[in-house]
Parts: C-alpha cells; structure tokens; sequence
C-alpha cells in the first residue's frame, strides 16, 4: 500500500489510558445470529459454554445475544470513541470465538491503520521551541547605525 | 477486484483515477515506487538531519564536520537525529553541546600544538566503562 493511497493515523492513546487507570475502551459485544441456521452452530455453542464465563471475566462489557433472521452470523463490537467492528463467526468453533472476543476486548476502538511515528508528546519542548530569535543577542547589547550611542 | 484497486489511487491525476486500465498501470507503478522509495527515505532523513544540525550549530560558531567530530571525541554518541530534535526544542542543551565540542576542539589543538609541557584537557579524558 502507498503512504497517501492508505489511510494513516498519528499514534494516541484513548482516553489517556496511560496516565489514569486502565478504562477498558470496549463498550458492548452483540452477537447476532440465527437459532437454525448451520454456520452459526459455533455462535450457539460459545452462547451455551463460554459466553457466561466471559461476561463474568469482563465485568465492564456488555454482551448482547440476538436474531439476526438471514443475515450471517457476526460478532459487532463498539468501543467507547463510536467505532464498530463487525467480525463474521460462521463456521467457527465455540473457543475461535472466544478468542476473537478477547482479542476484540483488549483492542482500543482507535483504527487499524498505519501509524506514523511509534512515538508521541503532547510537550516536546521543556526548554521551548527554538525561534529565530533564540540564539541572537537582545537588542539592547547590538550596535547598529540606528541604536543612539550611550550617554 | 476493481474495488480495491480504485480505492487506492482517489488522490491521482486525470483519467488514472477513474479508467481501470490505466489504473492498473499506475497502480503498480505506484507500488513499485513506494518499495523503492524506503531506502531514499533513509538518506533523506539523515539528509534532512545533517542540514538541521550544520544550522544550529553554525549559530554557535562551529561548523558540522567539527561538532560531529569532536562530539565523538568526547564520548557523547547521540545519533543525528536525536541531535536535530535537541536543536530544535531543547535550544539551551544544544548549546551546552557546542560549547562542549568547541573546547574539546581547543584542548586537541593545544595537545597537538603544545609539546607536552601543558597539562592534558580535562575534557579530553576517555571513561573506560568495564
């Protein structure tokens, strides 16, 4: 992918997860499938097995178990910054689909996209920034035609 | 097939952006460029770094070969980028560090000059680290 044909970000942490404490940034996992259909039989047994277990382990996220009708079966996360991630669950085991929602847990709703500089401040200048009037003696000190000489 | 290729070149001129053949060509032009172009990226960089440095440190009166040099001289191994980042927020430290080459640049001269009757530059000294 080029730089400017693909999207890019500059990097960021959301919601200043590193300075207070961790918030985790998942709000609502929906599942959405059909009772009947045959490749979200996965979607059902994780829904027997493992989704109370998860719902204990992540107390912050919500999860959500509904009919989707025809449409196929899909894993919706949103996170706390609006984004919503959609990852389709046919034909997947019970314990693939646990392990796609933790990882969807872990992840901040920030996009999946290049990320310029792996390094970020908000202060990059403690001494202030340099200015092209920095390094240059004040006025008082030079000596030009138009100063008036000293009395 | 189309789809993911037009997605890619909405910021090029003409009719590249809308014709699949020719979109296809430049597409992989495009490609082949920015491959390429990770090496000149590098050089570039540090292109772009040795310019930032030569500037500020021609406003403390040394030229780069002989900051660079007598930095290296004195034990300080910062990377030319980390250098130009320091020249352009941390001015004051900047100088520090000019100051610094300048008079190792001082005591090499006198050590060169003078016939060992003087005593050896304190900032001339190595820190053996064991």
């Amino acid at each position: 992918m080029t730089a400017r044909g693909a999207p890019s970000r500059f990097l960021g942490a959301a919601l200043c997860c590193g300075l207070g404490r961790y918030v985790r940034q998942l709000q609502r996992l929906q599942l959405l499938f059909s009772p009947v259909a045959p490749d979200a039989r996965g979607a059902r047994q994780f829904v027997e097995e493992r989704a109370a277990e998860f719902a204990r382990g992540h107390p912050e996220v919500v999860l959500y178990v509904r009919n989707q009708g025809g449409a196929a079966p899909v894993l919706r996360a949103e996170y706390l910054n609006g984004t919503v991630r959609e990852e389709l669950i046919a034909n997947k085991t019970s314990e693939e689909i646990a392990q796609l929602a933790t990882k969807l847990a872990n992840q901040s709703g920030l996009d999946v996209v290049r990320i310029r500089k792996p390094f970020h401040t908000d202060n990059p200048s403690i001494q202030g920034q340099w200015h092209p009037l920095t390094n240059k003696p004040p006025a008082l000190l030079v000596r030009g035609p138009r100063l008036a000489p000293p009395q | 097939m189309n789809k993911n290729i037009l997605f890619l070149l909405q910021h090029f001129r003409g009719r590249k952006n809308r014709c699949y053949k020719l979109a296809v060509r430049s597409v992989r032009r495009a490609f082949v460029k920015s491959t390429k172009a990770r090496k000149e990226k590098k050089r570039l960089l540090r292109a772009l770094w040795i310019t930032r440095i030569e500037a500020a440190s021609l406003e403390h009166g040394l030229k780069y070969p002989a900051f660079i040099s007598n930095l290296l001289k004195s034990q300080v191994e910062l990377n030319r980028k980390m250098l130009a980042d320091l020249a352009i927020y941390e001015p004051k430290t900047f100088k520090s560090l000019a100051a610094l080459a300048q008079r190792r640049r001082q005591e090499g001269f006198l050590a060169a000059l003078g016939d060992g009757k003087e005593p050896e530059g304190i900032f001339s000294r190595i820190v053996h680290h064991y």
